[in-house]
């Protein structure tokens, strides 16, 4: 039996170490590049993501090249990795192979701008998932997820939780991020409607796991009976949570996070995080890669804007199972195909 | 009778040089005492055994960093790459903890955590080597050279962990490598490790600086390399070790903090390296090398975190706190700028006495 146990560890570690090889110009095997219209006869879409070593990101470029597929689609994917100039490159490789569609996570708001000026120019609709650009009229879709719409759940949650009453401490993230603000100001609107929850200090931690244990240590001097913390993201809280711990705390402290990571999910489903957001990231991708196929045969996005917000999903111990690394089993076109070969399944022994 | 007037100012001088060099060399630790005092005052939570337990151990980390560092510094070197460096040692050690691809086979490794521990500490040491490589045989200035390695180090763990973190550093009993976050974030005699840690690093350094040949080395060579060299210095030798020490001392607290946390992240220690700078400097080191002490350098650390721990204790804003943060540091390499002025002109003006003594028919 421990053998057993330990080859099945090994496998699964070699498994991760195979996986980590960067293989990832290329698209997955079911839709090989060279001929890619052999897959559907409707056309090719690019697929321009930020990182795909993130499960986050992951989970968009799983997500983009199976539902072209199931539309006839095939897919070229490229990852930029956030830089302005590697986006640009690919930009100009998918104009030059004449692609039917890009559907593009853009690498910063001001520097895209340019970037998909020039593939609309180039006769190439544009479709963004996860981030904005920082003007409109140019790409047909833009669909990120709503910040303010998930902090409100995940701060009505951890109202519930803490009872409507008591002290709590905020762990803030980046403040140059105007998604810390967004996060922050969404979290009061719900707690402060709550005369007795009482905000005893809030303090910035960039987004970090250890700045957060360490500020959160130093909040646990200052003020040693708080009751709940709630978190910017996800990482801060696992930090806060571990110096819970430490201090004897983590029974009675309700913890809130944000992203939806498999750590924090992970931490949801041992209770020790009262509930975390997960933005919406196979949704969002979905609905561009639906409106792309749209566009492509009515010349109608067939949504009613181009920016379009979409809805973040509240993560609590009922549903925390259902999570594997951003893709909810339930969700996504009954197929949960694409959560099905994840390899890192090695990490969640805990 | 002449000579009696003569020596008396020249007395007097040194005497006051030596107090004005007290009160600059003490100065960080009177700013510590001041810090303490005010905090104190400002709020009772300060100044309790479980507060100053855990600033600490914050401390820790950014001490043991800054004196690996200070051990450059004195060298008239700079070391960028700490930071980076505290985060791969981290990285390194989780992924050998999950089981290591052996190159070339299918096989997976599961070292002890002892084995884990060294192979991560080699790696800090690695990156010194090369540091120390470049610098003396390419002749790349140090700031270029660490700064190229801040980023090649810290890209080599993204590529590791491929940009997530490794969670679980527990080990599985059934594979022998249990044991890193129950021994490295243990409390002997209930004081955490990383001070335990920083104790004896401080230990060993101070008696390399002033008990070791290595440390007049050290201190030769950094205040005149040429000079140095022509006495018989291997300074070539020396250049490439404290590049060693810094990576090492790094790789201990990227050790460290992961079993702290406990979780390796690609991410850990990002802008260690301007912390420990910051400890060095205040500590009384001079970046033109040369001048400073592990001492200085331990009450540097401990001024600057008791500084921004007691802000947040006492509820300052965040932003505020990297004002009155940076406003010390400045006010601090403002302090060694004055004294390295004072210590020229007094230099200067030695010098210039000494030679109208030996020439006295030019002066007339």
């Amino acid at each position: 039996m421990r053998r057993l146990i330990r080859i099945a560890t090994a496998a699964a570690a070699i498994a991760v170490v195979g996986s980590s090889t960067p293989a990832w110009a290329t698209t997955p095997p079911d839709d090989s590049t060279p001929a890619p219209a052999a897959e559907g006869d409707a056309g090719t879409i690019a697929v321009i993501t930020v990182d795909p070593s993130n499960p986050y990101w992951k989970a968009e470029v799983d997500t983009a090249v199976r539902v072209a597929a199931e539309l006839g689609y095939g897919t070229t994917v490229n990852a930029h990795g956030n830089d302005p100039d590697l986006q640009n490159q690919f930009i100009d490789a998918a104009i030059s192979q004449g692609v039917d569609a890009i559907i593009l996570d853009p690498a910063g708001a001001e520097e895209s701008v340019g970037a998909v000026q020039k593939a609309t120019d180039a006769g190439i609709p544009v479709f963004l998932v996860n981030a904005e650009i920082s003007e409109q009229g140019i790409a047909l879709s833009q669909i990120i997820s709503n910040n303010a719409q998930g902090a409100a759940l995940g701060a009505e949650a951890w109202v519930e939780a803490m009872g409507g009453e008591g002290t709590y401490v905020e762990l803030f993230g980046n403040p140059t991020d105007n998604n810390a603000q967004v996060r922050s100001d969404a979290y009061h609107s719900v707690i402060d409607q709550y005369p007795d929850l009482e905000l005893l200090q809030t303090e910035t931690a960039n987004w970090d796991r250890a700045e957060g244990k360490q500020k959160m240590e130093l909040l646990l001097s200052a003020h040693p009976d708080v009751d709940g913390v709630i978190s910017g993201n996800d990482e801060m809280a696992l930090g806060a949570i571990q110096a819970l711990r430490e201090a004897g705390r983590l029974e009675d402290v309700v913890v809130l996070g944000f992203d939806g990571n498999q750590d924090a999910v992970d931490a949801v489903i041992a209770g020790d995080m009262i509930a975390t957001v997960l933005q919406p990231i196979v949704q969002g991708t979905t609905l561009a890669v639906q409106q792309a196929d749209n566009y492509l045969r009515t010349g109608e996005t067939g949504a009613d804007a181009e920016k379009q917000a979409i809805d973040c999903v509240l993560i609590t111990a009922e549903n925390a199972p259902l999570l594997d690394n951003f893709v909810m089993a339930e969700e996504g076109s009954g197929t949960t195909t694409a959560s099905a070969p994840e390899p890192s399944t090695a990490n969640t022994g805990s | 009778m002449t000579t009696a007037v003569a020596e008396s100012p020249a007395l007097r001088r040194r005497t006051r040089i030596n107090v004005s060099a007290l009160l600059v060399e003490g100065r960080a630790f009177l700013a510590l005492i001041i810090t303490v005092l005010i905090f104190s005052a400002l709020t009772p939570k300060f100044l309790t055994g479980d507060n100053l337990i855990i600033m600490s151990r914050h401390v820790a980390f950014n001490a043991t960093i800054a004196i690996g560092l200070l051990m450059v510094i004195l060298n008239g070197g700079i070391d960028l790459s700490v930071g980076s460096t505290v985060g791969l040692s981290g990285v390194v050690a989780g992924y050998l903890l999950q089981g290591a691809n052996i190159p070339f086979t299918d096989a997976t490794a599961y070292p002890a955590v002892w084995v884990v521990v060294i192979l991560s500490l080699v790696v800090g040491a690695l990156i010194g080597v090369i540091n120390g490589l470049v610098i003396t045989y390419l002749k790349v200035a140090p700031f270029i050279a660490t700064l190229g390695m801040l980023y090649v180090a810290r890209g080599l763990a993204l590529v590791i962990t491929n940009g997530t973190t490794f969670n679980d550093l527990r080990g599985e009993p059934e594979l022998g490598n249990t044991g890193f976050v129950r021994v490295l974030a243990s409390r002997p005699l209930g004081i955490p490790m990383p001070i335990w840690v920083m104790v004896a690093v401080a230990v060993v350094f101070s008696v390399l600086l002033t008990r070791m040949p290595f440390g007049r080395w050290l201190y030769a060579s950094g205040g005149n390399a040429r000079a140095a060299e022509l006495s018989g210095v291997p300074i070539g030798r020396v250049q490439i070790l404290v590049y060693v020490f810094s990576g090492v001392c790094a790789a201990a607290v990227g050790l460290l903090l992961a079993a702290d946390l406990p979780a390796a992240t690609p991410r850990g220690g990002e802008f260690y390296e301007l912390n420990a700078i910051a400890a060095v400097v205040m500590g009384g080191a001079a970046l033109s090398g040369g001048r400073g002490t592990v001492r200085g350098t331990l009450i540097g650390a401990f001024l600057i975190g008791f500084l921004v721990d007691g802000l947040v204790l006492i509820g300052v804003s965040t932003f505020w706190q990297q004002v009155v943060k940076g406003a010390v540091i400045i006010l601090a390499v403002a302090v060694d700028q004055i004294q390295e002025a004072v210590q020229r002109r007094t230099a200067g003006t030695k010098a210039a006495r000494a030679a109208a003594d030996r020439t006295p028919t030019i002066s007339s």
